[in-house]
């Protein structure tokens, strides 16, 4: 075999880690889930990485959760198999974790791994903009806290510099009353990629909304949310007002933009998100 | 083991082996000097080839091109259209026009980058639509029954006529284990190992390609993870491939491909489209009722011609229909071509005419089965090309049995209710009633196939099983030891059964047409039942028997009249659903079925058979889907293409009627292809019986639903 050989590190400490980040580009490879994909090559020949190669996976570091302040805080290379184990992670997390590939791949794929891959369709998304997750990247320098719409820019684009490593998501508290939905709609019920994702926040208090959150995948380059519109919602009585509901339904008419491609069409994508939206905005079975 | 019951199940011979992860498949064959070929293919659907640049090739490094051919520049199937490389002219995205062969895959990747071939483009014909428009490229046609005139007078006088078209998709085998082939020089002979279900098609399109004789080839099959026709009429052309590069660079030279490889360029099921002509009575009875059937046959023949007589022949389902007359074509498309696939053109016409029953049904006013079952052919009548249906048929047992155990009048109530209160879920429930046509068509066994099978028993004693056909999965290492076994009295582990090699197996035929276990089964329990009967301890000895042809009325393919099969293995399948009426996701709920098989010759094996065929087909009516876009095929993966797993299937409810015929082992018949077929039809009933609503299509995908939701809720406010 005509094998170059890839530099690779794979360091005791997180610290070891990122002080190598600032001194080289590398590739960081977490679970390899989507690093492995991406470059694979024809039968028979190794993956490309031009980059050399730094693991992550194994820094206990990146492994902790736990509770700081009322806020969740998710190690990055905690794996899809982890977080369906622990007991801090939100049910609704859960509920989408099982629906994440199969147990193999949630055996290796990471929540970091998911957010920096950045892809329209990847199925923590969606929850992680409607709990207004918040990003730890670490480098040299100081820590760096940005939030999830921010940090990702389009498909495979991502707000991190070189030197830095998502270190941790923060989730901060959520009402323990609030209702919550997740909907991945794919085209099997295992080792599916979304046509379309959708998750949904609602808090109503004496009969009026409190709080409203909704994020689409899939029908855009990254996920569809809009406060503006969630703002509308709030303070209207609950259940609400058909025409309060058909303006927020109206409004996401007009910002989802799917494609066609492979998996589905346009026009599939978007009649089931705004389905999606309404049933969740009216659904007595749901609550 | 012996079982008092050859029914009962024992223990696969392969089993342990498979399991262990132990068998290696051809593409873990490694052998010293072993070079590997890729493929140049042709980037576009219709061209004529200008030149043909091939790069600067390392040391070590060849092309193999049809100049190397020694025979004729194609492949040896029924009609010499497909090209082994296509140097003149390219009529598909994929075609091989030459290969790259070398020690590194590496290099030969880049290298093919490096190739520059030329074309004058022509105009390609993408779609099926196109080419019915056209009509220009009609690979084979099939006409008979009723004369049209009187279908004509007969609607005239009929109270209406119910018009409808219906179209399939293509489906893809997905076999577990890609293609591969391996093609070994040796001094007096090639050899070619790889996955494959038929030796002699292989070994006959060599001998064509080489321009060789009969003893300087040697087929032998390995390790066959999965067939479903797939590895049919395929691993020819790969088969040539390799074989004609072996002898070029005297090396071994080894083809394999990854999935999405063999997802873009081999084989799938012809989409169709059909068109149902049928006059009703006053209370909806049928009068008469023409179908036409239009295959994509895409770019070349292959065996497209038998798999629409078979689409023909079975396009009246399990129906007495009074005067009917079928037409069929084969239409070329500059798309991959479509081949061999479980079930060979009978799943597009049970799932069309399965649909268009249910329609008339719902037009009649009846319940789509209780309307069916007026229509179900009974023994003695005469099939469609007048032959007659000799044996007896229990399908009104089936089908009341399965009724009872399901409670299906109260189960339907039960679905209509909660239908009302819930909006956004809904329960169905539909039916689907099917045949299939065991072996061969025709006088095809006798006239083309004329099966030989072997048994030898050497001085120690050991009996060894010698026929042409693979075990890709199915089991008939197993089943064919057990009959073997059963007639000389012994432990079925004591029959050898060695994977075959055309030096060493004569032809019993091609593992294909659900006649391996009746046709060569019945051959091998003859002749251990002569072995038996000549039985001389410690002496080696042969027994060798051929193929004898059943009388029945004589098939004419010509007139398509007569027995077009000698027997029928029948089935009832019930399935129900639950669909997400705002994504247009279907949940199969409970899947019953039940079988004439003539007898199980093994249950295990054969509940295997009901569980694969079952998930295959049911899929094939709503989940897979293949779409192809000017020439090319748009799924390259697994994931996008989207097959069943273990989490959208449920347990299948299965159930066997034996009805012994005496022309198979044991009272046994086919099952491989019927276990198939009324998967379809059966969730396309269950999903309309669910939202009320046609389809005229399958799969039937969420995308299709929810348009046609759309549809009906913007009629329900105009
Ligand atoms: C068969 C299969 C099925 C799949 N199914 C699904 C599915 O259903 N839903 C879904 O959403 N996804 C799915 N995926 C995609 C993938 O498994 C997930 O996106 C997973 O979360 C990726 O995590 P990872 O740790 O493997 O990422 P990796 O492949 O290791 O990394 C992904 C990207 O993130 C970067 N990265 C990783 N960790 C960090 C970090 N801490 N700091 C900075 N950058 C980092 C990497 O450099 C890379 O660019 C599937 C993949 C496969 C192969």
């Amino acid at each position: 075999m005509v094998t170059k050989t890839v530099a690779s590190y794979h360091f005791d400490t997180l610290a070891e880690t990122i002080s190598k980040l600032n001194e080289e580009d590398c590739t960081i490879i977490a679970g390899g889930t989507d690093v492995m994909v991406l470059h694979k090559s024809r039968r028979g020949v190794a993956p490309k990485i031009a980059k050399p190669v730094v693991f992550i996976d194994h820094l206990r570091e990146l492994k902790q959760t736990y509770l700081e302040d009322g806020d969740l805080h998710i190690g990055a290379c905690c794996t899809y198999g982890e977080m369906l184990e622990h007991s801090l992670i939100p049910n609704i997390f859960k509920k989408a974790i099982r629906e994440v590939a199969a147990p193999a791949i949630r055996n290796r794929g990471t929540l970091g791994g998911n957010i920096c891959n950045a892809s329209p369709a990847g199925d923590m998304l969606p929850l992680l903009y409607i709990f207004n997750a918040k990003l730890v990247l670490r480098s040299v320098n100081e820590d760096r806290i940005v939030e999830i719409h921010d940090f990702i820019q389009g498909p495979r684009r991502i707000a991190r510099q070189q030197n830095e490593l998502l270190v941790e998501i923060i989730l901060p508290e959520v009402v323990n009353e609030a209702r919550l939905i997740f909907e991945k709609i794919a085209n099997r019920r295992a080792d599916a990629i979304s046509k379309v994702s959708f998750a949904g926040l609602l808090q109503v208090q004496a009969g009026k909304v409190a709080d409203a959150r909704f994020a689409f995948g899939a029908v855009g380059p990254t996920m569809v949310r809009s406060q503006e519109t969630e703002k509308k919602l709030l303070s209207q009585v609950y259940p609400l007002k058909v025409e309060v509901l058909d303006e927020v339904v109206a409004d996401f008419a007009s910002i989802i933009n799917p494609i066609d491609d492979q998996r589905s069409t346009a026009a599939y994508r978007k009649t089931v998100a705004l389905k999606l939206l309404r049933y969740f905005l009216t659904s007595k079975e749901l609550f | 083991m012996i079982t008092k019951d050859i029914s009962q199940s024992v223990v696969k011979k392969d089993h342990v082996d498979k399991v262990a992860g132990q068998l290696p498949y051809i593409s873990d064959v490694k052998m010293e000097d072993m070079l590997y070929g890729v493929l140049y293919r042709s980037p576009i659907a219709y061209g004529k080839v200008l030149s043909i640049e091939y790069p600067i090739l390392p040391e070590g490094y060849h092309v193999i091109g049809a100049e190397h051919i020694p025979g004729g520049n194609f492949v040896k199937i029924l009609i010499p259209d497909q090209p082994i490389f296509a140097n003149e002219w390219v009529n598909y995205i994929g075609e091989p026009i030459f290969m790259l062969v070398g020690k590194e895959l590496e290099v030969l990747y880049q290298l093919l980058d490096e190739a520059q071939v030329k074309f004058e483009e022509h105009e390609a014909t993408y779609t099926l639509d196109d080419a019915i428009e056209k009509m220009t490229d009609v690979m084979a046609t099939h006409e008979f029954g009723e004369s049209l005139q009187t279908i004509e007078e007969i609607g005239k006088k009929a109270y209406q006529i119910i018009e409808e078209e219906y179209e399939t998709g293509y489906q893809e085998h997905v076999y577990l284990e890609p293609q591969g082939m391996l093609g070994i020089y040796q001094e007096d002979e090639i050899q070619v190992q790889g996955s494959m279900q038929c030796l002699y098609y292989i070994k006959n399109a060599l001998i064509s390609a080489l321009a060789c004789d009969d003893d300087e080839v040697r087929v032998i099959q390995s390790p066959t993870g999965g067939g479903f026709g797939g590895k049919e009429d395929f691993p020819s052309m790969m088969a040539c491939h390799v074989a004609i590069a072996a002898q070029v660079v005297k090396k071994p030279v080894m083809l394999l491909f990854d999935r999405s490889e063999d997802l873009v360029v081999t084989t799938k099921r012809h989409p169709s489209k059909i068109k149902y002509k049928t006059a009703l009575d006053r209370d909806g009875n049928i009068l008469s009722m023409s179908t036409e059937v239009f295959l994509d046959g895409g770019a070349n023949t292959g065996l497209s011609p038998v798999v629409l007589q078979r689409a023909l022949l079975n396009s009246a389902g399990v129906y007495k229909i009074p005067h009917y007359h079928a037409k069929g074509y084969v239409l070329k498309t500059n798309t991959v071509p479509n081949g061999a696939f479980r079930g060979f053109g009978a799943p597009q016409s049970f799932a069309g005419l399965e649909s268009h029953m249910g329609h008339i049904a719902r037009i009649a006013g009846k319940d789509p089965l209780e309307y069916k079952r007026q229509y179900l052919v009974k023994q003695g009548e005469p099939t469609i090309t007048n032959g007659r249906f000799r044996d007896p048929i229990f399908m009104e047992d089936m089908i009341e049995d399965l009724l009872k155990t399901l409670n299906y009048k109260k189960k339907k109530e039960e679905f209509a209710r909660f239908n009302q209160q819930s909006p956004r879920f809904k329960k169905g429930i539909g039916t689907s009633l099917f045949l299939h046509g065991c072996g061969f068509t025709g006088s095809g066994e006798r006239d083309h196939i004329k099966a030989t099978v072997k048994l030898l028993k050497t001085k120690d004693d050991q009996v060894l099983v010698k026929i042409s056909n693979s075990d890709m999965g199915q089991g008939i290492f197993t089943t064919l030891s057990k009959i073997v076994a059963q007639e000389l009295g012994v432990p079925y582990e004591e029959i050898s059964f060695p994977y075959p090699d055309t030096k060493d197996v004569p032809d019993s035929g091609p593992t294909v047409a659900s006649r391996t276990t009746m046709i060569v089964g019945k051959l091998l329990e003859r002749a251990a039942r002569r072995l038996k009967e000549k039985w001389q301890s410690g002496v080696e000895q042969e027994i060798v028997e051929d193929y004898v042809h059943e009388e029945m009325i004589p098939w004419d393919e010509k007139t398509f009249s007569g027995d077009a099969y000698p027997a029928y293995s029948w089935g009832v399948n019930i399935v129900e659903v639950e669909v997400d009426s705002f994504t247009g996701n279907v949940q199969l709920e409970k899947i019953h079925a039940s079988f004439d098989i003539g007898k199980a010759i093994d249950e295990r094996i054969v509940k295997g058979q009901i569980d694969g065929g079952m998930a295959q087909g049911l899929a094939y009516g709503f989940m897979e889907k293949m779409t192809s876009k000017q020439g090319r095929i748009q799924q390259r993966s697994i994931t996008d293409y989207g097959p069943p797993t273990a989490m959208d299937i449920v347990h299948i409810e299965s159930k066997l009627y034996d009805n012994p015929y005496a022309g198979g082992p044991y009272g046994a018949k086919g099952v491989g292809e019927l276990t198939l077929i009324g998967g379809a039809p059966a969730v396309q009933s269950a999903i309309e019986d669910a939202l009320a609503v046609p389809f005229y299509q399958i799969p039937i995908t969420p995308e299709i639903i929810i348009e046609s939701l759309e549809k009906r809720e913007g009629e329900a406010v105009d």
